[in-house]
């Protein structure tokens, strides 16, 4: 009796198409704009790219055009060097080809169209040359003998600061949307758990009062649904998580099976969320499914889905409300699995969800038991 | 002596200060086609729904097949079908699914359930459409279906609680035809409605209610006994004056005469060859008439002569 329950409960929820909407089209729509508008900012903002410039040769310049070759050659090249004449080379600035045009004549100079960070970079490179230049020509003419050891110095890599990574994860901050995308669609699990109570209440719909006087326990039709959706909804995570890791090549960190699990106990919890709000009021389906949105959209935004610093805010302000919001939880997970490598506060997060699936599963049912209703 | 399949004592149930039930007695016997007759809100889903038990009510006890009904009484759940008023089927489900799946919450052994899914679809006449989910369904079509839900599993007793509402004909004729079919297999079936001419078509004995109150019993004739009228007579005619109107109304077995300037309508009680009395006094005044029609009474002329008011509203 529970599979024959179990087995349509699954095909009903997975062909739902609320649920095939916001579970599975929605996310994979709003991860791709995610990645599509973040992707681009971070790599021009974050991500370090060779500079374009043009070099224009007007003297001779050995030393220039040495330094100039050693820093176009590397793995990750300062600058994506084009020697060309003068007039190319301005033709070139004015169409954005490159972002300057160090000249080698008497003097080297730097000229640049307009002010940013790559034309900031270009002359810190220039300054920096003309005093190094200045240094080996002086030790050339006074002190020949002690040339080599200047040039060496001055070649030397001195670090005043070591790079001591916090985290061995992904410290892209726009990383969090994923975060929150995931939690979201476990949140969003509510819309299925919802259904439990619609579809098993005599006062809810006519499918509930068919339900309720068919000879099968409340408890096995019950627990179908429960598990029914539960494993609906982890198929959504899945597809979700998969989504994000493997198309959109989002790294979401280390261990992409904690990643999954975690997604997985989140999506329970939203539904078991949703199982509790249609279980509560006395209101018709329609209003509990407004319910059931606006709590979860009011989770989603707390957690910084919308304005990425709230969570910050209200972990200074109101901590509390942090630690009771069920999406922040869910995307906490993902921060202790790839910021912090944090399995003890990961366990911990896991376990406030578990707990929370039992204590909503537990209330649901308990409101839900009533037999006999004084109204249809 | 036949067995009693269902039987509600005195049952009270009310919402707030409204009473939906009020000392509402029943008693069922096996093989019956048992109909809840009565205007919509006299009561009648409201009975079905505490008799299946799932409706608390304030006083009275209801037993089926001799067993007290709780919420709990699988034993006694597992003998009945039910068709809703409204359509209670999933509609992620194709029709085949939502069958086996109602009939799966009564049958566990799999090859019986599919021998009577298979049965329940031929009834029906859905075999055509089994893929088809129950979107892609006509109205008739998914009343159809909802039937086959509620009947898959061979209950012995159906309740049927207005199932034939927003139905074509065609479609109506149908499921009136198989719920006499079902009865002649053996089942019990309560059937509740506010079409009078349907209930009339297929129940061997009738219940009418108004108000939450069961106001008349029995057979079809034995319910059309219990009132004066016997038959109405209606003569199209014009320019009836009042003293032939007058000399109808001393007729034998004559109870009342109405004109309208175009319509005159007479309510006989008794007797026969009313109609030739009438026309015979007509014609003794030369008056020529139009269509002239005799009813004999329908459950409404019951209902209106217990209640004060016809039967269906204006709309239905």
């Amino acid at each position: 009796m529970f599979l024959h329950n179990l087995k349509y409960e699954l095909l009903s929820t997975l062909r739902h198409p609320a649920l095939i909407f916001w579970l599975m089209l929605f996310p994979i729509f709003l991860g791709t704009v995610f990645k599509i508008g973040f992707g681009s900012i971070y790599e021009e903002d974050t991500l370090f790219s060779s500079i374009p410039t043009a070099v224009v040769e007007t003297a001779d310049n050995s030393i220039l055009r040495e330094v100039v070759d050693a820093v176009s050659g590397d793995d990750s090249p300062l600058l994506k060097t084009t020697y060309t004449d003068e007039d190319t080379a301005l033709e070139m600035l004015r169409s954005g080809e490159v972002k300057g045009i160090i000249c080698s004549g008497d003097k080297v100079t730097l000229t640049v169209k307009n002010s940013g960070i790559e034309q900031s970079i270009l002359k810190s490179f220039i300054e920096q040359y003309g005093v190094y230049e200045t240094i080996i020509k002086d030790t050339l003419e006074n002190d020949p003998a002690n040339a080599q050891k200047v040039i060496a110095a001055l070649s030397a890599d001195v670090k005043a600061c070591t790079e001591k990574p916090v985290t061995q994860g992904n410290t892209d901050l726009f990383v969090q949307y994923f975060y929150n995308l995931i939690a979201m669609v476990a949140i969003f699990g509510s819309e299925t758990g919802l259904h439990i109570t619609k579809d098993n209440q005599a006062n809810m719909s006519s499918l509930g009062a068919r339900r309720n006087i068919s000879p099968t326990p409340k408890s096995i039709s019950l627990s179908a649904s429960l598990v029914g959706c539960f494993i609906a909804q982890a198929v959504c995570m899945v597809i979700c998580v998969t989504f994000i890791v493997f198309v959109l090549k989002v790294d979401l960190g280390g261990d992409l099976l904690l990643v999954y699990a975690s997604s997985i106990v989140g999506g329970c919890l939203g539904v078991t969320m949703g199982f509790l709000i249609g279980s509560i009021a006395r209101i018709s389906a329609d209003a509990k499914d407004a319910v059931s949105m606006s709590v979860s959209m009011a989770f989603c935004f707390l957690s910084g889905l919308f304005i990425s610093n709230i969570k910050g805010i209200i972990a200074d302000t109101v901590p509390w409300v942090n630690s009771i919001n069920p999406v922040a939880i869910i995307s906490d997970c993902f921060y202790c699995l790839n910021l912090y490598n944090d399995y003890t506060r990961y366990s911990v997060k896991m376990i406030s969800m578990a707990i929370y699936i039992v204590l909503f599963s537990a209330l649901g049912v308990i409101l839900t038991r009533r037999k006999k209703y004084a109204s249809i | 002596m036949k067995n009693t399949v269902v039987k509600a004592e005195n049952i009270i149930k009310r919402y707030g200060d409204l009473v939906a039930l009020d000392h509402f007695s029943l008693e069922i016997s096996e093989g019956e086609i048992f109909g809840l007759l009565g205007p919509n809100g006299s009561g009648k889903t409201t009975t079905i729904n505490c008799i299946l038990s799932l409706l608390s009510f304030d006083k009275g006890s209801i037993e089926i097949f001799g067993k007290p009904m709780t919420p709990t009484s699988y034993d006694i759940k597992k003998n009945i079908g039910v068709i809703m008023q409204n359509v209670a089927v999933f509609d992620e489900l194709t029709v085949y699914e939502n069958i086996d799946y109602f009939c799966g919450l009564y049958i566990t052994d799999k090859a019986q359930r599919k021998q009577y899914v298979d049965e329940a679809v031929e009834f029906v006449g859905l075999e055509d459409f089994l893929r088809f989910r129950p979107k892609k369904l006509s109205g008739g079509l998914l009343r159809r279906l909802n039937i086959a839900c509620g009947i898959a599993h061979k209950p012995k007793l159906i309740i049927l609680d207005e199932p034939t509402v927003a139905v074509d004909p065609q479609s109506r004729n149908r499921i009136l035809e198989g719920i006499e079919e079902l009865n002649r297999n053996g089942a019990t079936v309560i059937y509740t409605s506010h079409y009078m001419e349907e209930v009339e078509q297929i129940c061997t004995r009738i219940a009418i209610m108004d108000k939450g109150k069961k106001i008349a019993e029995g057979t079809k004739d034995e319910l059309k006994r219990m009132i004066r009228n016997t038959e109405t007579v209606t003569i199209e005619i014009l320019g009836l004056e009042d003293r032939i109107k007058d000399r109808i109304s001393t007729l034998p077995h004559v109870y009342s005469t109405e004109y309208d300037g175009t319509k005159l309508t007479v309510g006989c009680s008794g007797g026969k060859h009313n109609l030739v009395r009438i026309l015979g006094v007509l014609q003794e005044n030369d008056l020529s008439f139009g269509r002239v029609y005799s009813e004999l009474p329908t459950l409404n002329d019951v209902f209106l002569e217990i209640t004060g008011k016809a039967l269906r509203d204006k709309e239905d």
